[in-house]
């Protein structure tokens, strides 16, 4: 002990907390940087110049987000790109001089509970992506920023025109205190319409007419469970694609319910809100119809035509199903061909799939549509320097549809267009693409012809179209040109199907639009856990009076409440 | 006085690591605050709104409360009592066995899977107990009906107690066998020229050797009665099973991520802690009153 010298060892902890510190200083450094990067050059971009949608700013604007996404959805895409790679995000830099860095990047799959404890943290981005539930959280703690002023200088003519053509009724859902806090992604709603897609070439094999009735789609169903649609000796199919989600945003249950004129949800787990006796809304979930349609999934699970084990299922392993062949029928919207029945038709060249108006009780049934279509909102933090930088970002992404943009900007050379945030379509854009894609069709042009910022998106329906009809597969392959076409531009594929249930009024409405109601947020997650556990165990076998213990339950967990909420709503404010 | 000022330098290099201590394990018991909050992330917890109890009297009243706080404690005593329990049959098993790579190998392989996360091992499961899965596909080929282990309740929780113990045996088992190692060998020696067999050594013997160290698991464990295991459920669970397999972890992650609820997730946690707390204490009690044992 006498050699020991205490001193040294003083300086040697000493020295090693200096290194951890200082470690520690870096990381906060490195984080704060682009922030006050960003803060320096707002006064001179805005005090000189007028307000230029387009404007390049005379120095680097970097703008924080964060994402959640799914694989490119186009298989040209190069393999093991990242959204850091995204070739718009290059485009943007060198157009606008704004530089995205996202705080972090998650699979879609899990950005909800990340961006939860984002919110918890209070470590927000400046410019996100809100569903309307997050909206209303953030707005009742005042972290939006107003984006009025940036709206009204910047936004340029193609957005002002999208916003303004529902004659101002999304963004007024939006606006709080004479304050724009979201530029509100609204579509057309007949996009969420249910329709039914189902194997021709199976119903073909076995001599089967195209099912109308639920009568007849039942027994369309246990014949693709027992007959061997596929024809290749095994038993090895099953009747309607599902997965453990009831009410989700494909391959689920949706379109079902509505055939037997229950109107459960529009496919969030909340429940719908359809009319009932009176000026009352009533909530869809807790009907009587419910009960008859669970009654007949109750029967579809025992004779098969369900998986048995659904509810295990993703809606990963749905689709793997789809894919390798193994059911034919699934309830989906115009979207479906595009993905996954393009994988199918890819693997299957035998694969032929329609798309159908839902079967009902007697006849084709109504499916149900929101009035408001905008599950996505884009917001800034209101700590952000530069919130018109958002605006410029939508009309950038608004701008790249343009004729000139489209020269080698395909998803082939890195452009993965579903990654890019803040982005906001022409509400019409199917309506648009249908339409020009169809005169182009019967003059027989070669090439479309319009000149405005839909070129892109027409264009490119338009070439796998003919790609498609000519059966060549250069470009693409036929199970991709064939999505495209069928999704958007045939006649008797999803947005033709959707089109005549539109013109037709075979529809009923969903008539709650506005943002949740406080104890929808608050009882929510339980009387979504009450739904999700009572209806799974019926369908598997429980006794059908289970629904109504579930109904009263719902209603005394908060569900009257609720009603009793949406109802002031619906009789004070909402546009009927 | 003068050993405290001899090891001064001794303190004081113990310093940095109490400080460490402060900050991060007892600082951040300040957030319990939030418990007794209407918290708002972003007005913090010097703005949030005061509510007194009603965070916990809005969770105890939760209709699902009284059945989430039942599955775990069923779930986690089952687990408690076998991981003490089957170790310790395999450590006295491994320890009758001559052959020393023998033993070894044996030991390697039952320590392995705990070194595997649930991430992976639970979607291993999932597979192996599915429909189509190796279990299913014997249970067929003895002639009888298949079994759909994962969405059905009773089944359910034996998977997760009994998936668990599998993966977690290897580490107690390990511990054990150390304890079995450090028995005086002359003891077994004496037993010998008394003519005691194997099995007289094991029961007077090994087993008695071990006690201290069979407490000291036993205790330690207990501290655990509310944890029945959260990332292995949160994987391997859907909403079928929420009747069996539904845990107040998991229960709280739900309200406390999905639905952002973070006051009364706060206030399951504090009362988790006191529970452990209580536990804790009690068997060490009893443990220091009966068996003569301290850990401390």
């Amino acid at each position: 002990m006498k050699s020991f010298k205490p001193w040294k060892m003083l300086v040697l902890v000493m020295s090693m907390l200096l290194v951890i510190t200082a470690c520690g200083n870096q990381g906060s450094k490195d984080g704060a940087a682009p922030n006050s990067q960003g803060a320096g050059n707002k006064t001179n971009a805005n005090s000189s110049t007028p307000p230029d949608p387009l404007g390049k700013y005379p120095e680097m604007v970097t703008v924080t987000e964060v994402l959640g996404y799914n694989p490119p959805e186009d298989s040209r895409t190069p393999q093991g790109i990242t959204p850091e790679q995204n070739k718009y995000l290059e485009d943007l830099k060198e157009m606008l001089n704004i530089e995205i860095k996202y705080k972090w990047t998650v699979p879609q799959s899990q950005f909800e509970q990340k961006f939860s404890l984002a919110m918890a943290s209070g470590d927000l981005p400046d410019i996100m992506e809100l569903n309307m539930k997050d909206f209303e959280k953030l707005k009742k703690q005042g972290i939006l920023g107003d984006l009025t002023e940036a709206y009204n200088d910047y936004a340029s003519p193609a957005l002002k025109k999208y916003m303004e053509s529902d004659g101002g009724f999304a963004m007024s859902t939006f606006t709080s205190d004479g304050k724009l806090l979201a530029i509100p992604a609204f579509e057309d709603p007949f996009l969420s319409t249910q329709l039914l897609w189902i194997r021709k070439d199976w119903l073909d094999n076995l001599k089967l007419p195209v099912p109308t009735t639920m009568e007849e789609l039942d027994k369309v169903a246990l014949a693709f469970v027992n007959d061997d649609p596929d024809q290749n000796g095994k038993n090895d199919t099953y009747g309607i694609s599902l997965q453990k989600t009831l009410f989700f945003w494909g391959f689920d249950l949706r379109g079902f319910f509505n055939g037997y004129n229950a109107y459960p949800s529009v496919g969030d787990n909340q429940t719908a809100w359809i009319k009932g006796d009176g000026d009352q809304l009533v909530p869809g979930l807790i009907q009587p119809e419910m009960k008859t349609a669970l009654g007949k999934l109750q029967e579809w699970y025992k004779n098969g035509i369900l998986d048995k084990e659904f509810a295990l299922k993703d809606e990963n392993k749905a689709v793997e199903d789809l894919t390798a062949g193994k059911v034919g029928i699934s309830y989906g919207e115009w979207w479906y061909p595009n993905w996954p029945l393009n994988l199918n038709v890819d693997k299957d060249p035998k694969a032929e799939w329609i798309a159908l108006q839902i079967p009902g009780l007697d006849g084709p049934g109504k499916s149900l549509v929101p009035k408001l279509r905008s599950n996505k909102l884009f917001v800034v933090n209101k700590s952000m320097k530069n919130p018109e930088a958002a605006i410029k970002m939508i009309n950038f992404y608004i701008e790249m549809g343009y004729k000139k943009y489209k020269e080698d900007k395909g998803a082939e050379k890195g452009y993965v267009y579903n990654w890019f945030n803040p982005r906001i379509y022409n509400p019409a854009d199917i309506e648009t693409i249908y339409t020009e894609v169809n005169k182009a069709l019967e003059a027989n042009q070669e090439e479309i012809t319009i000149d405005d910022e839909n070129y892109t998106s027409v264009a490119r329906v338009f070439d796998a179209t003919k790609d498609y009809l000519a059966g060549n597969t250069e470009k693409a392959s036929k199970g991709i040109n064939w999505g495209q076409y069928y999704s958007r531009a045939a006649k008797d594929g999803g947005w033709g199907v959707t089109r005549t249930i539109k013109e037709s009024g075979a529809y009923v409405n969903n008539e709650f639009y506005t943002l949740p109601t406080a104890t929808q947020v608050e009882k929510g997650p339980q009387l979504d856990k009450l739904m999700q556990e009572s209806f799974t165990k019926i369908i598997m076998g429980a006794p059908l009076d289970e629904f109504d213990k579930f109904v009263a339950s719902w209603k005394s967990l908060g569900g009257d409440q609720i009603t009793q909420e949406v109802n002031d709503w619906y009789s004070k404010e909402a546009v009927k | 006085m003068k050993t405290l000022k001899k090891e001064s330098i001794l303190h004081l290099m113990l310093l940095p690591g109490v400080i460490v201590t402060l900050i991060y394990a007892y600082g951040p018991m300040a957030g319990l605050i939030m418990a007794f909050q209407n918290f708002e992330p972003l007005s913090g917890f010097f703005k949030s709104e005061f509510v007194g109890w009603d965070n916990f009297k809005y969770v105890f009243e939760l209709p699902d409360f009284t059945q989430v706080l039942w599955n775990t404690i069923i779930i986690a005593i089952c687990k408690m009592v076998l991981f003490l329990l089957v170790p310790l049959i395999l450590a006295l098993l491994l320890n009758e066995i001559t052959k020393q790579w023998f033993s070894r190998v044996i030991q390697s392989a039952i320590f392995l899977p705990f070194f595997l996360s649930w991430t992976i091992l639970g979607g291993v499961i999932i597979e192996l107990f599915s429909l189509n899965g190796p279990v299913n596909g014997v249970i067929e080929s003895l002639g009888m009906e298949p079994i759909m282990f994962m969405l059905n309740n009773s089944w359910f929780r034996g998977i997760v107690i009994g998936s668990d113990v599998w993966k977690g045996m290897g580490y107690n088992m390990i511990v054990m066998l150390a304890a079995i190692t450090g028995i005086n060998s002359t003891l077994y020696e004496a037993a010998e020229v008394d003519g005691a067999g194997r099995w007289k050594q094991m029961l007077n013997i090994t087993l008695p050797g071990m006690m201290p160290i069979l407490v000291l698991l036993g205790v330690l464990s207990l501290g655990g009665i509310l944890n029945a295991g959260f990332e292995q459920i949160l994987i391997m669970y859907n909403p079928t099973v929420y009747q069996g397999g539904d845990i107040i972890d998991t229960f709280v992650y739900r309200l406390g991520m999905f639905s952002m609820q973070f006051g009364p997730a706060a206030a399951i946690g504090l009362f988790k802690s006191v529970v452990s707390l209580i536990m804790v204490s009690a068997t060490y009690y009893l443990a220091y009153k009966y068996n003569d044992y301290r850990i401390f």
